[in-house]
């Protein structure tokens, strides 16, 4: 047996581990186009705020591979895939041969597509090839513009800040994370950022970026213009698919997987950013790129990879964050309420930047916001996984005193609730 | 608990920690499921534990020999992603000594003891440790036959 693993972060790495808890010697080979050992993607927002070190933000220790025996080959990028021959194509013109193959290539920051996005010194936000460029650029200049208000666009700007630079958001929509949270919420963390002296603006977006190969001006679609010599794209991702663009691998948002995170295509899985699964919230298809999610994907589809027995629950948009000692997360549908929703909230106090918010649909909770008041929100991401019907807790759900044994018996043996016992005993309850 | 806070304090005598800065944190803490229904709620240390997948710092891992669920608190950045996906809510948040920042604290079953501190303190019996099995047989024992048994005190 043959395992080949296109991709060398949260997905890959945990796919390796995920085979290697099955099958301990067959042959693993992992590839990707970055040069680092893998690392803590999101981390790259503390090594550019300053906060950790280049060698502090690596995931694994560096005898990971070795110990897992993985042939680890980096710099190099798959072009392609040949499921006839179960060969993957790499752009020097090679190949490699697999018997299971793990797609697990991510996404990419978007681009806006706009004149002069190739100059030097407008980057996203994404790899540590980046975080490096905009600390290099940084040092030669005191200001920066972000594109972006959503979560990558705001951890982006609280690095720089970090660091010491002057910070100016630009978001096109009329307020911050748009996609994420209601206004009031959006609103909330929007004072926080400029209390802690970013500025925001709104309603505006870039039109074209010019100078001579470095970028020396931004021109808005306002018709103002901004000299500034570092510019972060954080307009979302795309998942990278262009490498199945000419197999039968189906895509749609993403790499479409089946509830054993396996492609259209027998022995081919698909798992993390690039991978799309059913939203356990909206029950549709989606890709809900995040490290959780492509932790456990990657794990599970690793084990599938030996035998495919292990069902993958679903995904769910799930969010965390601190800005400037402020906690911040956003679970499910936490939008404005549509029909047939409610939303249910604490005693919030926005001017301290404390604040919950609860989403329901029918008796389900679908989505919660927490700002500051965060603990015990695992609770509501679990009730929330399980579809719980929520109808006898409703009013106690918001309260502060809120926790898990008032719930206890609505999760207890519930698919997809993992509650288990270790293998070296724990305290347990005896009643 | 305040014998849980002790034990995570920095002294380890409860009159010197009640005046730590930061004060110590307890990581069981005894609630209530209804009324007159006390509950102690602690980590599960799961098998696939959520908080592990959710650690974007690589900073919670599971003790491959001994299954404990553990965080390397230097490595943890304090995105509270764990406390996010923990179903049972029992992650905590805690002040780093220096005050300039939090972070995510857990339970790790008192590894460096025999027996945990909550369960030594607990002299009602509800709170037990030793493997599964052995647990299961002192259901219902005496106390002195469960001690025994469990190799406690
Ligand atoms: C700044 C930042 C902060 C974040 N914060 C959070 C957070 O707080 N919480 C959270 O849940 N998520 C967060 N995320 C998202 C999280 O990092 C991603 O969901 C996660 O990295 C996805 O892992 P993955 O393994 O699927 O893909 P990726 O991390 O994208 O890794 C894929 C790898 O495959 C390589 N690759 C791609 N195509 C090819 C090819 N054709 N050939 C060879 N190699 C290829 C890529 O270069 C990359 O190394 C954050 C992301 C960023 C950028």
């Amino acid at each position: 047996m043959c395992y080949l693993i296109v991709g060398n972060c949260a997905a890959g790495i945990n796919a390796v581990e995920g085979i290697r808890k099955l099958d301990t010697n067959s042959k693993i080979t992992v590839i990707s186009d970055e040069n680092s050992p893998v690392y803590c993607r999101s981390l790259i927002t503390d090594y550019v705020a300053g906060t950790r070190k280049k060698e502090d933000i690596l995931y694994r220790e560096k005898d990971f591979y070795e110990k897992n025996k993985v042939d680890l080959i980096l710099g190099e990028t798959v072009k392609g895939i040949d499921v006839s021959k179960k060969e993957v194509i790499l752009q020097k013109g090679n190949s490699l041969s697999y018997n299971k193959l793990l797609i697990a290539s991510g996404a990419s920051s978007k681009p806006l597509r706009i004149k002069g996005e190739e100059k030097y010194g407008v980057f996203g936000f994404r790899t540590l090839h980046d975080a490096e460029e905009i600390i290099k650029t940084g040092e030669k200049t005191g200001k920066a513009v972000v594109f972006g208000g959503g979560l990558i666009g705001l951890k982006a700007a609280y690095a720089l800040k970090k660091r010491g630079l002057d910070v100016l958001v630009i978001v096109k929509s009329s307020r911050l994370l748009s996609r994420t949270v209601n206004a009031e919420a959006a609103g909330i963390l929007g004072n926080w950022f400029k209390e802690n002296g970013i500025s925001i603006r709104t309603g505006i977006g870039p039109q074209e970026f010019s100078g001579n190969g470095e970028i020396e001006e931004v021109l808005l679609d306002n018709g103002e213009k901004i000299s500034v010599k570092l510019v972060i794209v954080g307009k979302g991702v795309m998942p990278n698919i262009s490498l199945v663009k000419d197999s039968p691998v189906k895509t749609h948002w993403g790499i479409i997987t089946d509830e054993f995170l396996q492609t259209n295509v027998e022995g081919v899985f698909a798992a993390g950013d690039v991978a799309e699964t059913t939203d356990m919230v909206t029950g549709t298809g989606a890709v809900n790129a995040l490290w959780t999610a492509a932790c456990e994907q990657g794990r599970i589809a690793g084990m599938n990879m030996v035998r495919k027995d292990k069902k993958y629950p679903g995904s769910i948009g799930a969010n965390s964050a601190d800005f400037f000692g402020l906690p911040f997360m956003s679970v499910g549908y936490a939008g404005e309420i549509k029909e047939g929703y409610e939303e249910l909230t604490g005693s919030n106090n926005p001017k301290e930047y404390s604040y919950k918010r609860i989403v329901l649909k029918g008796n389900r909770l679908v989505g919660f916001t927490t700002i500051n008041k965060i603990e015990n929100a695992g609770v509501y991401t679990a009730l929330i996984r399980n579809k719980a019907d929520i109808s006898s807790i409703r009013d106690i759900l918001p309260e502060d005193y809120f926790d898990y044994p008032k719930v206890k018996d609505l999760l207890k043996g519930k698919e997809g609730f993992r509650e288990s016992i270790s293998p070296q005993g724990e305290i347990i309850r005896i009643a | 608990m305040i014998a849980c806070a002790v034990e995570q304090s920095s002294t380890g005598e409860l009159f010197k920690a009640i005046s730590e800065t930061p004060l110590p944190v307890s990581l069981i803490e005894v609630t209530t499921a209804k009324e007159g229904e006390s509950f102690p709620l602690q980590c599960r240390h799961c098998e696939e534990p959520y908080c592990i997948d959710a650690c974007i710092a690589g900073a919670i891992r599971k003790d491959p020999e001994t299954g404990l669920v553990l965080s390397d608190e230097e490595k943890c950045v304090g995105c509270w992603m764990c406390v996010m996906t923990c179903p049972f809510g029992v992650i905590r948040v805690s002040l780093l000594p220096d005050k300039k920042g939090k972070i995510a604290v857990k339970c790790d079953l008192c590894q460096d003891r025999k027996i945990p501190a909550c369960v030594e303190a607990c002299y009602t019996g509800a709170l037990l440790f030793g493997e599964v099995e052995d647990l299961i047989r002192a259901v219902n024992k005496s106390k002195e036959d469960r001690d025994v048994l469990l190799n406690s005190r």
